[in-house]
């Protein structure tokens, strides 16, 4: 187990190898009426390219924060996050888009489907995003691996919860991302169901040799994981790698 | 390095409003709102309506009115005179055009014989072929042609009717008897104001001459219309006229002169409504932009998850500004295609009424110019909340209950824009930017007025609830300021619809008042004017003998201004022109009378000095126009004859009394011998009992003419009435631009309350509790809103009232109290219509996020 907090950082000297996440001293602080709260404190870690990072710990302890700082999708109050060698906070919010449109995928807890568009254009959003069209045949072809090759046409709300999970990981995965965020991926469904999820996210990921981190409170779903690093109080107070992985 | 951009979507705003990607998404997003955002697109429809209607009917009647110029004067110059136009003048005019027609048009009793009653007419003495541009239509065809070659009289229908009269019945006519050759259809064009009180009886001048009564009515008017045919144009003839006859104080028009006066009469329409039209607009504007407020709000997540895929912000700004360009375009297409019907429709009902033939034909125009106007507003108002997407974190995905953020200092180009547009649009209905500018500064204080008490009402709330409260007057006196209220939304749509409806309203209601006549037990409603001085005993003996009072009795003599303080009234150059060209009907007397106040100096109560300078007593607003005070010299030429006057009295008067008053009014013993004629006034009782006098008078004093006040009072309400159901119709249409507003508020508080209220409905609350919650809440939006917008209408009332209609400010109470009371129960009702939904829906559809 190494030292909390900073003993993730994997480089040593002389290692040319470049992460694909590389956190340092990240920290994030809310103004509120009652003073200043610190949610995460001085957070460093990093993961290569195709590696699986679990990060497991109480409500509050930081999680879902460690993540949505990671994917560039909220501003830290100090530290840097690089991204394929890009630091993310020297990017405004629309370069820091694109570099996720190119390089990240993400699943949610509750879905985040848009409710307007039909499960294949949800897939497709990525794709668009990118200006690419007529992968029609892709999306279809990743909504059948999924089990959803009859409900192209459905939308979000005429879809069961594990569903549209399924969907999710679909449109996660059409852009080829290299690395995938993914928070509580099970929190909303039932054991039944989140078996074939966890079985297809950890399937997707090894075949397009995607990373990933999983933020989860399940320890079954984190065994699944190379690395397991565990948070409390907005710190991490352990890590641990699965060598059998 | 640095990270690719995305390289098939466009790179900016403007490339991604044309970029298929960004409205093929808007379409997708649309999929579970379009009937909602259709709604929210109709309030905009009503003020483009009403815009294209009325400026297409303006330039629809202009097109009229200038290719039918000449018809509508029926001459190339038409002179005009109260003054008898001297033969020798007429032969000199004859000499300067290809044809000349003479008229003279006065009021004079008529009456229809054997016995069948008499009636004030128009009377007009045509000689010569006028009109010599378009036509006059008689039924039968031919009765207008013997009129001029065989003499008789031709009347308006309706008067055959009042009086069961039909074509061959004779008239009598001063001291002589006409036969009644046929009805007119269609007038020869009209040059005295008056004509429009009294229906219109044609004769020859030559009859004119025979009947005596030339020379006696003293509200004769004299025309000369002139033809020229390949001579100098109208205005080249008119400067020469001028030229000619340099000491006449004639008036001259020629057909482009008339043109420009019915376009300015046309101007001064369309920009009053025109007013009304802009505040139904900007009202609907004011919707728009909260109904894009809520349906940004429901689409925060979407945004945010297309955020965190990699949609750079101004692609997501994109989509929503799509839907909004859509929703201003259909807003647009549909006001202007209801405007052009609104046109086409009043064209077809009003067509005959109108002195011009005007096709109905859409003006395609206007119609393209106001539409581009609507959907400019509508995009520019939608911008406020469409701004605050770019503020939508990714991160929301992550954690649900986000707001829309954003707006403050930020916002202030786009306040800065849509001020802008709003004075534009203002210009383009009333080019004159001191009005456009006032007007939209008066919208703006309005609007932040009632931001600053939904600000106070949210600030109030939030700090006077106590947790001792019972739990149903807590819960709904706080969703006033908790996350995702309606305060602010409510209080601008509710309570600036309130504001415009009650001020249109009380404008339209200081307007009547403004014209209604003070009538009381000793105010006349009959003047029998032109009584010669030797009559003035006969026909107060016959009022005597009817019963009748004699009110007043009054001499009254015409003159002129010769000159102030010894310049020439025309070398003037402060005063007005028309002030040395009017014809001025004086008195003399030597007490004030009861409708009459002193203001300034001394009323002269006695006798004139003979010989000596004349104290002359002045009307307030005349001597202001004329630019004389205390003590300043007169000169007045009574027909002829110069009087030096000096000013001792100004006036007040209350000209609304409808009794005889005076601008000059001069001391005894002065104007005796001027020659004059009497005004008898005196009340009577029933129309009958006016009918018989009138009948009586017609009889014995034929030159006497009898002006019935309660008839010239029904023409007058009658155009009122008009005026009025146009104002109506336009107040109508800023309800109906409401309507949509006010649904769209109800739509978006059910959203926003409705998990809220399932929520309360799983943990056991009943639907009375639910009901009484939601009731609360609206209660108290509806009684600020409608509070704010009756005390602002109270506002701008006195300001109308105080500078523009000279009225009491103090507003019509009963109209308050129905605006407050009805939009009060409008929100209470919609509040309750929330709660029916709320308790009709199955709890378990809301609890899993459906809508």
């Amino acid at each position: 187990m190494s030292s909390p907090s900073t003993a993730s950082l994997e480089s040593t000297p002389g290692d040319v190898k470049r992460p694909l996440l590389k956190v340092t001293g990240l920290r994030k602080t809310h103004q509120t009426a009652g003073g200043d709260l610190t949610v995460l404190k001085e957070v460093s870690l990093g993961l290569d390219a195709g590696d699986t990072l679990a990060i497991i710990g109480p409500s509050g302890s930081g999680k879902t924060t460690l993540l949505g700082l990671c994917a560039g999708l909220d501003d830290a109050s100090a530290g840097s996050v690089e991204l394929d060698g890009l630091a993310i906070e020297s990017l405004d919010q629309d370069a820091r888009a694109a570099l996720r449109n190119r390089l990240v995928g993400f699943v949610f807890q509750s879905f985040q489907l848009i409710p307007t568009l039909t499960a294949m254009e949800n897939v497709l959003v990525p794709l668009e995003l990118r200006g690419e069209s007529g992968r029609q045949a892709e999306a279809e072809k990743l909504l059948t691996e999924v089990g959803l090759g009859d409900r192209l046409d459905h939308y979000p709300l005429q879809l069961s919860g594990g569903e549209q999970q399924r969907v999710a990981l679909a449109r996660a995965f059409i852009h080829r991302p290299k690395i995938l965020f993914a928070d509580e991926p099970t929190g909303n469904l039932d054991s039944g169901t989140s078996g074939p999820i966890v079985d297809m996210l950890f399937r997707l990921n090894r075949e397009a040799g995607t990373a990933l981190v999983l933020v989860t409170h399940d320890p079954a779903l984190a065994a699944k994981a190379r690395r397991v690093v565990t948070m409390s109080g907005g710190t991490i107070v352990s890590e641990e790698e699965n060598d059998a992985l | 390095m640095t990270p690719s951009k995305n390289k098939g979507l466009p790179r900016s705003l403007w490339t991604a409003l044309f970029h298929p990607w960004v409205w093929r998404m808007a379409w997708r997003d649309s999929r579970s709102q379009r009937l909602r955002l259709v709604i929210f697109s109709l309030a905009i429809v009503s003020g483009i309506a009403a815009l294209t209607a009325i400026h297409s009917l303006k330039a629809s009647v202009e097109r009229g009115i200038a290719s039918e110029a000449k018809a509508l004067l029926g001459s190339d110059l038409r002179i005009s005179s109260r003054r008898e136009i001297r033969e020798e003048d007429i032969g000199k005019l004859s000499g300067m055009a290809s044809r000349i027609s003479r008229e003279v048009s006065f009021p004079s009793m008529m009456r229809f014989l054997p016995d069948g009653g008499a009636r004030l007419m128009q009377v007009r003495g045509i000689g010569g072929e006028y009109p010599f541009y378009g036509g006059v239509e008689t039924r039968p065809a031919e009765a207008w042609v013997k009129m001029r070659e065989e003499g008789g009289v031709l009347v308006e229908p309706a008067i055959l009717d009042q009086f069961s009269a039909k074509v061959g019945d004779e008239v009598q006519l001063g001291g002589i008897q006409l036969k009644i050759l046929g009805v007119i259809d269609k007038p020869a064009p009209r040059g005295n104001r008056f004509s429009g009180f009294a229906p219109e009886a044609y004769v020859r001048l030559a009859d004119i001459e025979r009947s005596g009564l030339l020379g006696k009515n003293s509200m004769a008017a004299h025309q000369v219309h002139l033809e020229i045919q390949d001579g100098p144009t109208s205005d080249a003839l008119k400067d020469s006229v001028r030229e000619d006859f340099k000491e006449t104080s004639w008036r001259l028009e020629t057909p482009e002169d008339r043109r420009e006066n019915l376009g300015d009469a046309l101007d001064n329409f369309q920009k009053f409504l025109g007013l009304i039209a802009l505040a139904s607009l900007a009202l609907g504007a004011i919707g728009v932009a909260g109904a894009v407020h809520a349906h940004v709000t429901r689409r925060i997540q979407t945004i945010a998850i297309l955020r965190c895929l990699g949609c750079p912000g101004h692609l997501a700004f994109g989509i929503y500004f799509a839907q909004a360009m859509a929703l201003g375009l259909l807003g647009a297409l549909l006001g202007a295609g209801l405007g052009i019907a609104m046109q086409m429709g009043l064209l077809m009902v009003l067509g005959d009424e109108l002195p011009i033939s005007v096709s109905p034909s859409p003006e395609w125009k206007i119609a393209a110019q106001t539409m581009a106007m609507g959907f400019a507003v509508c995009c520019g108002f939608a911008l406020l909340p469409l701004m605050k997407i770019r503020e939508i974190s990714p991160a929301v995905t992550l954690r649900s209950g986000a707001c829309l953020k954003g707006g403050g200092l930020r916002a202030l180009p786009i306040y800065g824009l849509l001020a802008g547009l709003l004075v534009m649009v203002a210009y383009a209905n009333d080019p004159n930017w001191k009005r456009a500018l006032a007007l939209v500064g008066g919208m703006a204080l309005a609007f932040l007025a009632l931001v600053a008490v939904a600000r106070g009402l949210m600030a109030v709330t939030r700090r006077v609830v106590r947790l001792g409260w019972p739990y149903l007057i807590r819960q709904g006196v706080s969703n006033l300021h908790r996350p995702g209220n309606q305060t602010l939304l409510f209080l601008l749509s509710l309570g600036l619809g309130t504001f415009l409806l009650v001020t249109i309203l009380s404008a339209g209601k200081l307007l009547n008042d403004r014209l209604s006549i003070q009538q009381s037990e000793d105010s006349p409603n009959l003047y029998l004017i032109d009584v010669q001085p030797d009559q003035v005993a006969g026909v107060e003996a016959v009022l005597d003998a009817g019963g009748l009072p004699v009110l007043e009795s009054t001499p009254m003599v015409t003159m002129r201004i010769q000159s102030i303080r010894g310049v020439a009234v025309g070398d003037l150059k402060d005063v007005p022109r028309w002030v040395g060209r009017r014809e001025f009907r004086s008195t003399y007397r030597d007490k004030l009378n009861f409708t009459e106040e002193l203001v300034a100096g001394e009323f002269a109560t006695g006798r004139a000095d003979p010989g000596g300078v004349v104290p002359l007593s002045l009307e307030e607003k005349i001597a202001r126009d004329m630019k004389v005070g205390i003590g300043d010299e007169v000169t007045m030429d009574v027909q002829g004859i110069p009087i030096r006057t000096r000013v001792t009295s100004i006036r007040r008067v209350d000209w609304s009394r409808f009794n005889l008053n005076f601008f000059m009014v001069f001391p005894p013993g002065v104007l005796e011998d001027a020659p004059g004629f009497n005004v008898v006034t005196t009340r009577t009782p029933t129309p009958e009992a006016s009918g018989e006098l009138q009948r009586e008078l017609a009889t014995r004093f034929a030159n006497v003419t009898a002006i019935d006040l309660t008839q010239i009072l029904e023409a007058v309400r009658d155009i009122l009435g008009k005026i009025s159901t146009v104002i109506t119709v336009l107040a109508g249409f800023t309800v109906l631009a409401g309507l949509p507003i006010l649904i769209g508020t109800l739509l978006n508080g059910r959203d926003v309350r409705l998990k809220e209220s399932v929520l309360l409905r799983t943990l056991g609350a009943s639907a009375k509790q639910v009901r009484i919650i939601l009731v609360i809440e609206y209660a108290a939006l509806g009684i600020l809103s409608a509070l704010t917008g009756v005390l602002l209408a109270v506002a701008a009332n006195a300001a109308l009232a105080t500078f523009v209609f000279k009225a009491s400010p103090w507003p019509d109470a009963a109209l308050l109290l129905a605006a407050f009371g009805t939009v009060t129960m409008i929100a209470v009702l919609g509040g309750l219509a929330l709660s029916r939904g709320v308790c009709h829906h199955p709890p378990l559809e809301i609890l899993r996020g459906g809508s």
